[in-house]
């Protein structure tokens, strides 16, 4: 038996009130003016008559009355209802979902609810079950279905907070898989232990327990939660004196401050503090930090920005790893009498801040297998497709990988074959009607033209086409744009693992004008960046993602130096925390499960070398963002469809199914005590007119005696 | 306002000596006529008790006159009944002590005490007015509030002033009966009207020394029948009104006692009193003003005799 409202049992103090009134407020409250007191002073006093209860039932009747109503106050409820939630006597099965994302990790949280679960598993009865499912982006079952409390409190005492951000969905799916697999002679319970950040659940997580499921949120929080982090890191690379250099800045947030405080934002390369800077932020704010450039020579530089520590120290650092830029190499053949400043404008397009193009344009017609080996694109400007091995070379280039413009002029003329390579047939060059012609429609989700996806973000219109040459397309060939007449612009087509595309026009000023409009230069570089197949590197993973180190083309986001990954040499992957992954020899993939933040060197077993392949990973930031939501609104949506779910005492939430059911009878009890209360005052009620009936009589006739005057 | 005849003084109609219905009548005057009127007309015995003579006229006989006063000798000339009429004469000081203390406040009744006494003392004053005295009267609690020194001309000041008293003090007989003797300096008869709360040895010390300077004392002691019978019933805290004390009482079983006391403080004050030559009646102010008027006159004529 326990109270949900003990206060109230203060009220039992009021018992004392109608004794009071019995004994002393009866004589009390009629006073008589006499004359003189010269008599009755004579008399003796008897005390006794003065404290001498005259109507004991009436003071019982009132008393117990009074207890009945203080108790009803307090909400006496039955406790071992409370151990067997939802329970009708059966054995229980509890799932205990624990939140370890690395927000628990906020000041004593992880302990707390370590603390919550304990008690959980504490309260299990010999018949009950339990699960303990940890949650964070995904979902792990440490324990199912099992009633050794010993092994779930063992079990407890090994989990840890992890470095993840937090997805409801995966954990609350496990917990119903496991509900729905227990007997159904046990009354399911779900107890979920979280700090329920309003970012981890999406609404749509498609959970639904089964019916008779009580659902318990346990609501681990602080009640201010300031947190400072690095919420983003932008790198800029540029080229300086021939040597590439970096831009490093970063975005610091912080949120739930009381006042405004000056942080520290150090940059380090290789483990070395290099820049320090320091901003001013309100309690709630951001500020964006650039530090000076710095110059990247080495592979695999390991970088990071961290800021003081906090109360969650996990989103205080952000990593990230470099490596110097690897140049496209683009080799421009343009005949050997070319239009004058025929291919000025392409060669010129292709200096740029990154550059990572290096541009070679050559007056002839053909290429050596040397040439091609190191080259990513070949562009062909108004020159016609190289015959014989040339030729063959050329294709087997693209079907390589290798990427192949053809730009179309004067001199460009079809030959038998290229329907095999190119994506359509061109005819001859003409005019266009009307003085010029202009590009009528572009195909923008295609990567040449991903600059220029958004919404005024590059007018191809201004651009004024007279001449060009038709294209048909084969089956195979894929229009990316097209002028206002209705004919191809520009073609595509995959050839084996390489790109075709056909520019049906110039690339100078005989033919048009784009190459002095401003789309020119990003148009060209989305076109060498498409042939050339290039990925722009990954600085930095993400918590929980999984790199497969046997993948060529995943590899192509982080290595440049593929050879030091061969598939067929045993591998070992170093944790920050300190561990080793080993990643053996396998014709498989080779997963690296991205665990910890921090740095991922990769090598051979036994090798030490100097600037081994290493992938930076960082916290999901969207972790630190410590906002809560509403427990119920995530049990009601979690709950049995045929229930609500409303807050018990204590926090705790309750379907409105148990509610009626088991709270109900938990707590009914105040109903019987309210119902007694009220029949005892009605019987008071009666017994006291009676009394008063009779009382008043009396009174009225002593009422004669008071002097008129008072 | 029509008075009737009344046959006697023992069985008289007394309706309009009865203080509930006197409590209607505004102004004293008015009242003091009505009470004195209705009552000698109820007596059948004339106003005039003056022993002068100084023969002032001859007036036929009228029912009720005393036939004493008949002139025989006129009766033999003239065979009627005619009544030597004399001069009146101015025959003694009355004066009025009345208690104002607060307990004189109390009542239960129609009235209270202090009302009771005022019809009294204005309807006596009255009385004595028409008597050719002297009517004075004195105001007290623990001193003297109101004195007007006993004159023929006024009777308008007592009955304003009686009209005008309030109660409010505590009240002690002792030194307001004192400055009273002290300042009447003809002997006359002082009517002492209160409720005397006090040990009876102390009031008829107080009063005793009235009589010491050859004054006829006459007391009446106003009681409210509350006072008398104490029937209340309901267990209450009973404050003294002079005083404010209180104190619980139970009085279903205190009521007996309490007789009791009353009974014998009345029986001692009378045997006090009575020792030294003073009138003492108890006044019941639910029981009608004929009673003391009665006493009075009593006195009076006991007095007349004595001299």
């Amino acid at each position: 038996m326990g109270l949900l409202a003990p206060l109230f049992l203060l009220g039992l103090a009021g018992l004392v009130v109608p004794i009071v009134v019995h004994l002393t407020e009866r004589q009390r409250r009629q006073v008589v003016d006499f004359p003189s007191l010269m008599f009755l002073r004579q008399i003796p006093f008897r005390s006794s008559r003065r404290k001498k209860i005259h109507h004991w039932a009436l003071l019982a009747i009132r008393a117990l009355a009074l207890a009945l109503l203080v108790a009803a106050f307090s909400r006496p409820f039955f406790e071992n209802d409370v151990v067997g939630i939802g329970s009708t006597g059966g054995p229980r099965e509890v799932v205990v979902v624990l939140d370890r994302s690395y927000s628990m990790g906020y000041g004593d949280r992880w302990e707390r609810a370590k603390t919550q679960a304990r008690e959980v598993f504490e309260g299990l009865g010999a018949q009950d079950r339990a699960s303990l499912v940890l949650m964070s982006r995904g979902a792990e079952a440490v324990l199912r279905a099992t009633s050794d409390r010993d092994r779930l409190l063992a079990a407890l005492d090994t989990t840890s907070v992890s470095a993840d951000g937090t997805l409801y969905g995966p954990a609350l799916k496990l917990a119903q898989t496991i509900l729905d697999e227990s007997e159904p002679q046990y009354q399911r319970e779900v107890v979920i232990i979280s700090d329920f950040q309003r970012n981890g659940w999406k609404g749509d997580e498609g959970v639904t327990f089964p019916p008779g499921t009580l659902v318990s949120p346990v609501l681990i929080s602080d009640e201010t939660t300031p947190n400072a982090t690095v919420a983003s890191v932008t790198l800029r690379r540029d080229f300086f004196s021939g040597q590439e250099r970096m831009t490093a800045e970063a975005r610091v947030v912080r949120r739930g401050g009381e006042a405004p405080v000056d942080l520290s934002i150090v940059l380090e390369i290789d483990g070395q503090e290099v820049q320090t800077q320091t901003v001013h932020l309100e309690s709630t704010g951001s500020a964006v930090v650039t530090f000076e450039a710095f110059t990247l020579s080495d592979v695999y530089t390991r970088g990071s920005i961290r800021i003081d520590p906090d109360a969650l120290p996990q989103d205080d650092e952000f990593h990230f790893v470099l490596s110097p830029g690897r140049a496209m190499r683009t080799i421009v053949l343009e005949g050997a009498n070319p239009q004058q400043d025929a291919s000025f404008y392409i060669e010129t397009a292709h200096i740029s801040e990154e550059a990572s193009f290096d541009v070679e344009v050559r007056r002839s017609t053909s290429l050596s297998a040397a040439d091609l080996a190191s080259t990513d694109v070949v562009i062909l400007n108004d020159i016609p497709f190289p015959q014989g091995a040339a030729g063959d070379r050329l294709r087997r280039f693209v079907e390589e990988g290798g990427g192949l413009l053809l730009v179309l002029g004067e001199r460009s003329a079809w030959q038998t074959g290229l329907e095999e390579i190119l994506p359509g047939r061109f005819g001859p060059a003409r005019n266009h009607s009307r003085g010029a012609a202009r590009l009528g429609r572009l195909d923008r989700s295609h990567p040449v033209f991903e600059a220029f996806a958004g919404p005024r973000s590059g007018d191809f219109s201004r651009a004024r086409f007279f001449r060009s040459r038709d294209l048909e397309l084969v089956p195979e060939g894929r229009g990316l744009a097209w002028f206002d007449d209705g004919s191809v612009a520009l073609a595509e087509r995959r050839l084996g693992e390489g790109t075709v595309l056909v520019w049906t026009s110039t690339m100078d000023r005989y033919w048009n004008d784009l190459a002095v409009q401003p789309v020119f230069l990003p148009f060209i570089h989305g076109l060498m960046r498409h042939l050339s197949g290039y990925q722009e590197r990954v600085p930095w993973f993400t918590i929980g993602q999984v790199l497969d180190l046997a993948d060529p083309a995943g590899l192509v986001f982080v290595a440049d130096r593929e050879t030091e990954l061969p598939p067929d040499v045993d591998l070992v992957a170093l944790t920050p925390g300190g561990g080793s992954v080993a990643l053996p020899a396998t014709a498989g993939p080779r997963f690296l499960e991205l665990e910890e933040p921090g740095f991922y060197p990769v090598r051979p077993p036994g090798t030490n070398p100097a600037r081994p392949f290493a992938v930076a990973v960082n916290v999901d930031v969207a972790e630190s963002e410590l906002e809560a939501m509403d427990p119920e609104e995530l049990a009601a949506a979690v709950a049995p469809r045929e229930t609500g779910v409303v807050i018990g005492a204590g926090g705790e939430t309750l379907s409105v199914e148990m509610q009626e059911r088991n709270q109900e009878r938990r707590q009914s009890l105040w109903r019987l005590l309210m119902v007694a209360a009220l029949v005892l005052l009605l019987i008071e009620t009666a017994i006291s007119n009676w009394i008063s009936r009779t009382t008043t009589t009396r009174f009225e006739h002593g009422r004669s005696y008071v002097p008129s005057n008072t | 306002m029509a008075v009737r005849e009344r046959s006697s003084i023992h069985g008289a109609d007394t309706q309009f000596l009865d203080p509930a219905i006197l409590s209607r009548i505004n102004g004293l005057d008015l009242l003091a006529r009505t009470v004195v009127d209705g009552f000698l007309q109820g007596i059948h015995r004339s106003p005039h008790l003056g022993l002068s003579l100084d023969f002032a006229e001859h007036r036929q006989y009228m029912p009720g006159d005393d036939i004493r006063r008949i002139d025989w000798k006129l009766y033999g000339r003239t065979d009627r009944f005619y009544l030597k009429l004399f001069e009146a004469e101015t025959s003694a000081n009355f004066v009025i002590a009345l208690d104002i203390s607060k307990s004189m406040s109390f009542g239960t009744h129609a009235v209270t005490k202090l009302d009771y006494a005022r019809y009294l003392a204005a309807a006596l004053s009255f009385f004595s007015q028409k008597q050719r005295d002297r009517v004075g009267l004195a105001t007290f609690d623990h001193e003297i509030v109101e004195y007007i020194p006993p004159s023929t001309r006024h009777l308008q000041r007592i009955l304003h002033v009686l009209t005008r008293a309030e109660p409010g003090r505590p009240g002690v007989l002792r030194d307001p009966l004192m400055r009273l003797g002290d300042n009447l300096h003809h002997r006359g008869i002082i009517l002492v009207i209160s409720d005397f709360y006090e040990e009876p040895e102390q009031v008829i010390d107080s009063i005793r020394h009235l009589r010491a300077r050859g004054h006829d004392v006459i007391v009446f002691h106003v009681l409210d029948p509350a006072e008398l019978e104490f029937p209340f019933e309901s267990a209450a805290s009973f404050r003294d009104m002079e005083s404010d004390k209180m104190i619980p009482i139970v009085p279903d079983r205190l009521a007996t006692e309490y007789r009791a006391l009353i009974g014998e403080h009345t029986e001692e004050l009378a045997r006090l009193f009575t020792g030294s030559r003073i009138d003492y009646t108890v006044l019941d102010t639910s029981k009608p003003l004929d009673h003391a008027l009665f006493q009075y006159l009593s006195s009076r004529e006991k007095l007349a005799r004595v001299r």
